[in-house]
């Protein structure tokens, strides 16, 4: 048999998982750029088979090199967590006036409605958080909250594709899709963009806000799910009884020699290499992926800052605080091994669909039931997680974005809930690049819309900053489908000057 | 000296007139048009974005939020030069930034005084160019004239066009297949199979030099074909059968189109006619299942459940989801049919290709009556024959009636007029149908004797004779009628809100558990003289759900003597309620409406029909009664006979719905198309100019709009459009289709971006051949068959696969086609060859679509867990088109072989090899299932390892293994089993790609 050597381009298009496509297109020189100008889908034979290149990335130098964003699913209220209205506390219970017709999902408009919880003043800045926000005090002076968000529709799902991939309707890559395609992977051995979800089930649209969409499909975000017999989809063998420890070497050789033999006699395809490769790479990724999941070997102090030293095996059947602080915290540590060791993008999920009991952030009967117990379970997660990267060095270059897909009313759903509000909400973000103890764009006093409404801040900011600190221009980063050239931004965006540090 | 003066003034007049009209003519000719491409799709009078217009010259002066635009004469101090030039200008937003040459003529112009026609307002230009390759008219080009050495390799005008370029890029042809290569690639893009091994030796033993051409034809006519190629279509058109988005709910009757896809490929079905089909079936060819299964097209896409069905079309919301949803149909049509992107002109008017927002608009215009929804039909058409026979029968004779009518009332006088009356009232009560709107539900409780009560102001004093009180009815855990109904519980009446004191009790079931009656109202006389402001039902033992316990109810009535609904409307106050409108409300325990209700007024209905006889009796002389007799029992012939007929089936379609709650659809109003205005900037909010249906101006000597009468009815719009896009003058249709056949055929299509044929996409790689396959298809039956038989029989398609360094130097990307192709197979393709190698594959054709998944918590958000399936299920052994497709979250082992994304338009599929498909075949539990049956059927095939080796390999592969392969694969397979070594064969290079 003769063993080809691998060519430097079927070499670097094979790893899909590996060498990013800036790799690619500066290693490739001409080859890349010729490929770009044609349509960037992949021809039948094209020069790259698996990486199509990208026009232009990493168009600075970046300040962050990965992103963990932590996902609210159902509509986490901003008045609740992060922006503290004491107008509410005078006028609670009064008939509320919004001086304009307002048009809410559920048509509810009660009373205003003033948090259930007390605030506090933390950091240097003298950041407000509610009680149940309040383990993140001590982060606020590195964290810049975004009081001004506004959404375009109080429909969760349109809401969240538009949060998670800049546009209303399915069918366009994820924010973590755009990154893998602009910046590649930075191991070879574990995906580039992971998606932890709610482990109960999907927000709205599930998978669509995590799809590749038009993007080559090893940029789509791959689910993990931790502490399962297969975290990754087919990561091993279910059933199969028939495969060993020593049949599966064996067939792996076999298959190499194989398949060597027969692109031998098939020049010029690199596709015949990449699949070669894709076997080698799945069977380090066999290896890599469960050390990277497995938590037995954190310390106990490690455990407790994230909360996972409660000792229960079993949780009560009514959402509670120790639950939902295992279930988000157990996340934020994953994604901390997961971006140790090289992970690009990490997206974390709190609450699934609409179901009974809720068991998600849309709280229109009963706030303090849903909000309590998982905006706790969030924040010491999230503070936990911030500490961690801090301490290990890794919070200067990485983006935490804490986001959900509209607020909700300051007035009253009933006696104890709250409605949609799209017309404004709170993002914050902390660690690479951006500039901490800051409150960006004030919402007005009631936190129904933001205090100056002809400048609010859109998704499109966010995602253009967040590529901005990347060190990527967000109108550059592009790819050509059905006659137009698609961005994470749309046509819209502006990098958030006041964020940055 | 006067005579001078005057001259010179003249002098000085004329030069200032010329100069006047040659300043006039640059800002038209220069700096017009520049304003108008660059900048007005913002700055302009309606939309003034950053507060500033330049549609007109005191616009300008006027200027923006930071002051004038521009200083007549001084460029130095025009805001508008500092925003437009430098390194990084900021303006135009969009788009590249202004050439020099542009900012230098602007400089000119405003130092020259930035001279503007009087009264000149510039536009927001639209693209009216039309040369453009794709607009041109359609006319069949000369064959090209070759060397007499290539024209004998020409089979067909195909290999001219083809050898003709490959000899202009310094290119040569390649040799033909071999046969076996040629056997296996056929197979593969015919039928979407792989040869078994006696089809592969019977094809092998032919010596029949037309052996090729009888086995394109036998491919041609499988079954199988339509199947295969159905899935590219339904690529194209996003099918899949779920609505997508949040709630993703299932779409049980979608079906129907996709087997009208399959049927129409098998029947080699025109292409017209395939096309008038899908946008107007059931207007243009009326009575027949395929006019009706094939609007499954205009539905195909995703569906925003909570947009329309939870939120009303009155609402921003409601109204911004319907538009959204009309997008997506013109998106579709104008994609699949046109390969042109129209939908660019939602916002702003098409940026490079002629299509204005008004064009768009209009394309909306069309579909803005019809909504996505289940449709009726027989797939029979003798059945459908007969139906529509019966029912225009039956209209005939209730015409009779209405006459009759007349002559009864004259005889039954006041009397009749009176029961009448009432009987249409109730006729009008009823039916209501079933409303969103369920009743009161209280908290969820972890214990069963929690107490709970809801009460009735009255809001003073009242008598009270009677109660009345109903359970719920909700599918949720599929509990249904009597949802909620408390187990024990009581009712009483009081003076005091509180129910402090004097405090009457009307009703008592807190002593023994009351059996649940369902949706039946309960009715309660009140002890004589009873009389309360406030009633109240106090659960005491509330209704069991899976883990919990609540108190549910949906209408509570309080009667006076007089038979008045005192509770009707009023305030209702309750210990807690989950208020979750519209379902759950304190609200809708006095609105009066309740599950079931038309079947109260049954009661009545019946008494008074029985009057009513009576009084017909009494008053009609016998000539009449005999007229009635028989005029009812035809009727009631015509009716069982109706009845007699098999049910209907559904199509999920683009329809006219007519729904109740907050889905109402356009039915209500005759299917009235609702009004479609220009938004700007596509919002909502933003209504401008009225449009009426229409299309984009592309064909000459066809106007954009559809001239129809103003009676005409919303289908004729569907049908004008229909008829345009397959009118024979329509440059992009047979252009559009011939390409997305080469491509599946080739892997790359002669335009590489088969949607889009508009600026943005690709050109043509040999445009005249485009033509003449557009033109030859047009004019010789529209028939695909043909075409594809053309390009399968070509020299071009034959080529062997086989690399060359020195044409790859030219040509790497092999657009020339100086030899095949390898494909990879896509998903369906890998999945139907492993079932069909196992020899577990199931052929039933058409109908439902098996699961792949197993369902859970289907009353909300329904869960489809994959990884729950049983891969020996022999329903999931079916052709992979038979696949029940979940569109927001798909089937991952599909997806990882990158099968289409229903959420998209699918021109092309991507093709990826990593680690997780990597995965998915080797460990997926289909794949290993699979590996064990085909070890199955290979050990059945041979009695030594080494013939079973051999078995496998013919199977999966199609040739024999080589001295080598058998010696390794039969080691392996002795010393690990079959089943490894079945698991070895379907993973390798040559199974999964096609020379």
């Amino acid at each position: 048999m003769i063993e080809m050597p691998l060519s430097r381009r079927a070499l670097l298009a094979s790893l899909g998982q590996g060498f990013g496509s800036l790799a690619l297109a500066s290693l490739l020189g001409n080859d890349a750029r010729a490929d770009e100008q044609s349509n960037s889908k992949t021809s039948p034979t094209p020069p790259l088979s698996v990486s199509p290149s990208p026009t232009r990335v990493l168009h600075h130098p970046a300040k962050a090199k990965r992103v963990v964003q932590l996902f609210m699913s159902g509509a986490a209220s901003h008045v609740d967590l992060w922006d503290y209205k004491p107008m509410l506390e005078r006028k609670h219970g009064q008939a509320s006036d919004f001086g304009e017709k307002v048009e809410v999902f559920q048509n509810g408009l009660g009373p205003w409605l003033k948090s259930p919880w007390k605030w506090q003043q933390y950091g240097k800045c003298g950041k407000n958080l509610s009680e149940i926000t309040a383990p993140l005090g001590p982060c606020v002076d590195e964290m810049a909250f975004v009081h001004n968000m506004v959404g375009k529709t109080g429909v969760h799902s349109q809401a969240t594709l538009l949060q998670a991939t800049g546009f209303q309707t399915p069918g366009f890559p994820g924010m973590g899709a755009w990154i893998s395609y602009g910046l590649g992977s930075l191991n070879d051995n574990l995906p580039t963009f992971v998606v932890l979800p709610d482990h109960r089930g999907f927000g709205p649209s599930g998978p669509k806000n995590w799809g590749s969409a038009f993007l080559p499909a090893q940029h789509q975000g791959t689910v993990i799910r931790p502490g399962t017999a297969n975290p990754i989809a087919d990561l091993f063998p279910t059933g199969g009884k028939f495969i060993t420890k020593d049949s599966e070497a064996a067939a792996s050789s076999l298959m190499k020699k194989l398949n060597k033999q027969h692109e031998a006699t098939r020049p010029g395809d690199d596709r015949l290499e990449a699949r070669i490769k894709s076997y080698e790479l799945a069977a380090q990724m066999q290896l890599s992926a469960p050390e990277a999941l497995d938590l037995s070997g954190e310390p106990a102090h490690i455990l407790k800052l994230y909360g996972l030293d409660h000792g229960k095996t079993q949780f009560d059947k009514e959402i509670n605080e120790v639950e939902e602080t295992d279930y988000f915290g157990r996340k934020c540590l994953v994604a901390r091994r997961l971006l140790e060791r090289g992970v690009r993008f990490v997206q974390i999920w709190s609450g699934c669909d609409n179901g009974f009991p809720r068991r998600n952030w849309d709280s229109h009967e009963e706030l303090h039931r849903d909000h309590g117990p998982l905006a706790l379970g969030m924040s010491r997660g999230a503070a936990a997680l911030i500490a961690d990267l801090r301490q290990r060095g890794l919070l200067d270059d990485t983006l935490v974005l804490w986001t959900t897909e509209f607020g909700r009313m300051p007035c009253s759903q009933g006696p104890n809930g709250r409605d949609h509000n799209p017309f404004v909400f709170t993002n914050w973000l902390c660690g690479g690049g951006i500039r901490g103890g800051i409150s960006h764009g004030p919402s007005d006093e009631w936190g129904y819309r933001p205090l100056d409404r002809e400048n609010p801040t859109q998704v499109y900011d966010i995602h253009a900053t967040i590529l901005h600190l990347l060190g990527i221009d967000h109108t550059r980063l592009t790819f050509r489908t059905s006659g137009i050239d698609r961005r994470l931004t749309d046509v819209h965006g502006h990098v958030i000057k006041d964020l940055l540090a | 000296m006067l005579n001078l003066r005057f001259n010179f003034v003249l002098l000085v007049m004329a030069v200032s007139a010329v100069e006047v009209r040659a300043a006039d003519a640059d800002f038209r000719r220069d700096i017009a048009p520049i304003f108008e491409r660059r900048c007005l799709s913002c700055h302009n009078g309606a939309e003034k974005k950053g507060k500033l217009s330049l549609q007109t010259e005191k616009e300008v002066l006027d200027g923006g939020e930071n002051g004038a635009a521009i200083e007549p004469g001084k460029p130095a101090g025009s805001l508008l030069l500092d925003y437009i030039s430098g390194d990084k200008p900021e303006m135009p937003k969009k788009g590249p930034p202004l050439k020099k040459e542009e900012v230098a003529l602007i400089r000119d112009w405003i130092a020259a005084g930035a001279k503007w026609p009087a009264d000149l307002a510039l536009l927001d230009r639209a693209i009216a160019d039309t040369n453009w390759w794709s607009l041109q008219t359609l006319v069949r080009p000369p064959l090209p004239k070759l060397a007499a050495e290539d024209e004998k390799r020409v089979r067909n005008p195909i290999d001219a066009f083809i050898l003709a370029k490959v000899r202009e890029k310094q290119l040569a042809p390649s040799a033909e297949a071999d046969k076996l290569t040629l056997l296996r690639r056929l197979y593969f893009d015919v039928i979407g199979l792989p040869p078994s091994p006696e089809e592969t030796s019977a094809f092998l033993k032919d010596q029949d030099s037309r052996a090729y051409e009888k086995l394109v034809d036998r491919l041609l006519e499988s079954p199988r074909y339509g199947e295969r190629w159905a899935r590219h279509w339904l690529d194209v058109v996003h099918y899949a059968d779920t609505h997508g988005y949040d709630k993703d709910k299932l779409r049980p009757n979608a079906w129907p189109y996709r087997d009208y896809v399959i049927r129409s490929l098998n029947q080699d079905k025109s292409y017209g006619q395939f096309v008038r089909e899908q946008l107007a079936g059931d207007v243009l060819y009326p009575g027949s299942a395929d006019g009706i299964t094939a609007l499954g097209f205009i539905a195909a896409g995703p569906w925003d459940f909570v947009g329309h069905a939870e939120v009303p079309e009155t609402k921003i919301d409601g109204m911004a989801a319907r538009n959204l949803d009309r997008d997506d149909m013109v998106t579709a049509t104008m994609n699949a049919f046109c390969s042109t992107t129209v939908q660019c002109a939602r916002c702003h008017n098409h940026k490079f290709d002629p299509v204005t927002m008004e064009d768009y608009y209009s394309l909306q215009a069309v579909f803005a009556a019809v909504d996505r929804a289940d449709k009726a039909y027989d797939a029979d058409p003798a059945v459908a024959d007969r139906r529509r026979k019966l029912t225009s029968g039956l209209k005939d004779l209730k015409q009779d009636q209405e006459e009759q009518d007349v002559k009864i009332r004259e005889a039954g006088g006041e009397e009749l007029a009176s029961v009448e009356k009432r009987l249409a009232e109730l006729s009008k009560a009823g039916p209501v149908g079933e409303k969103p709107e369920f009743g009161y539900h209280s908290n969820i409780e972890p214990r069963q004797d929690a107490v709970k009560w809801v009460q009735v102001d009255l809001g003073k004093s009242t008598p009270i004779e009677r109660l009345i009180y109903v359970g719920c009815h909700d599918d949720f855990n599929k509990i249904g009628a009597g949802f909620g109904f408390p187990v024990r519980f009581k009712i009483e009446a009081s003076e005091h809100e509180t129910f402090a004191a004097n405090v009457v009790t009307l009703v008592d079931q807190t002593q023994a558990d009351f059996l649940n009656p369902g949706v039946v109202p309960q009715e309660v006389v009140a002890p004589k003289g009873t009389a309360a402001r406030y009633v109240r039902i106090t659960a005491t033992k509330l209704a069991p759900r899976q883990n919990d316990f609540i108190f549910a109810i949906a209408e509570f009535m309080v009667l006076t003597p007089g038979g008045e609904n005192m509770a009707a409307g009023k305030p209702v106050t309750s210990l807690d309620s989950i208020e979750a409108p519209v379902r759950w409300s304190r609200k809708n325990l006095v609105d009066g409406y309740y599950y079931g209700i038309k079947s109260a007024a049954i009661g009545e209905t019946a008494k008074l029909t029985e009057k009513r006889k009576e009084i017909l009796e009494r008053f009609l002389n016998k000539e009449l009664k005999l007229e009635i007799r028989k005029l009812a029992e035809a009727m009631k012939e015509l009716e069982d006979a109706l009845a007699a007929l098999p049910p209907q089936q559904q199509v999920y379609a683009g329809t006219i719905h007519t729904g109740s709650g907050t889905f109402v659809g356009t039915g209500a109003s005759g299917g009235k198309p609702r009004e479609i205005h220009i938004l700007l900037r596509g919002d909502i909010k933003r209504p401008d100019k009225l449009v009426g249906p229409g299309t984009i101006p592309i064909i000459p000597n066809l106007p954009p709009r559809f001239d129809l009468p103003p009676d005409h009815k919303e289908g004729d719009r569907r049908a004008a459009l229909a008829q345009w896009i397959s009118h024979d003058k329509n440059p992009l249709t047979w252009r559009s289709i011939v390409n997305r056949v080469w491509q599946y055929h080739f892997g790359r299509g002669l335009v590489d971006s088969a949607g889009d044929f508009g600026r943005m996409g690709q050109l043509p790689t040999h445009p005249e051949l485009l033509d003449w396959l557009a033109v030859e298809f047009r004019d010789d039956g529209q028939s695909l068959r043909k075409l594809h038989r053309l390009i399968l029989l070509s020299s071009t398609y034959r080529q062997s696969s086989a690399h060359n360094e020195a044409f790859a130097k030219i040509d790497a990307g092999n657009q020339f086609l100086w030899r095949a192709n390898r494909r990879r197979l896509d998903a369906e393709s890998l999945r139907d060859a492993t079932l069909a190698v196992a020899g577990k594959l199931d052929v039933t054709m058409g109908g439902p679509g098996y699961w792949d998944f197993v369902l859970e918590k289907p009353e909300h958000s329904p869960h489809y867990e994959y990884d729950k399936m049983d891969p020996d299920d022999p329903k999931t052994h079916r052709r992979s088109i038979y696949r029940f497709i979940v569109r927001s979250a798909p089937d991952p082992f599909m997806e990882c072989l990158d099968c289409a994304d229903p959420s998209q338009l699918v021109d092309k599929r991507n093709e990826t090899q990593n680690a997780l498909s990597a995965l998915a075949l080797l460990n997926n539990k289909f794949m290993l299932r699979m590996s064990e049956h085909f070890a199955a059927r290979a050990t059945a095939a041979g009695k030594t390892p080494a013939d079973q080796i051999t078995a496998a390999f013919r199977l999966a592969i199609t040739r024999d293994p080589t001295a080598e392969e058998l010696r390794e694969l039969t080691a392996y397979a002795e010393q690990h089993g079959m089943a490894n070594a079945c698991r070895v064969i379907l993973n390798l290079n040559e199974f999964l790609f096609v020379d």
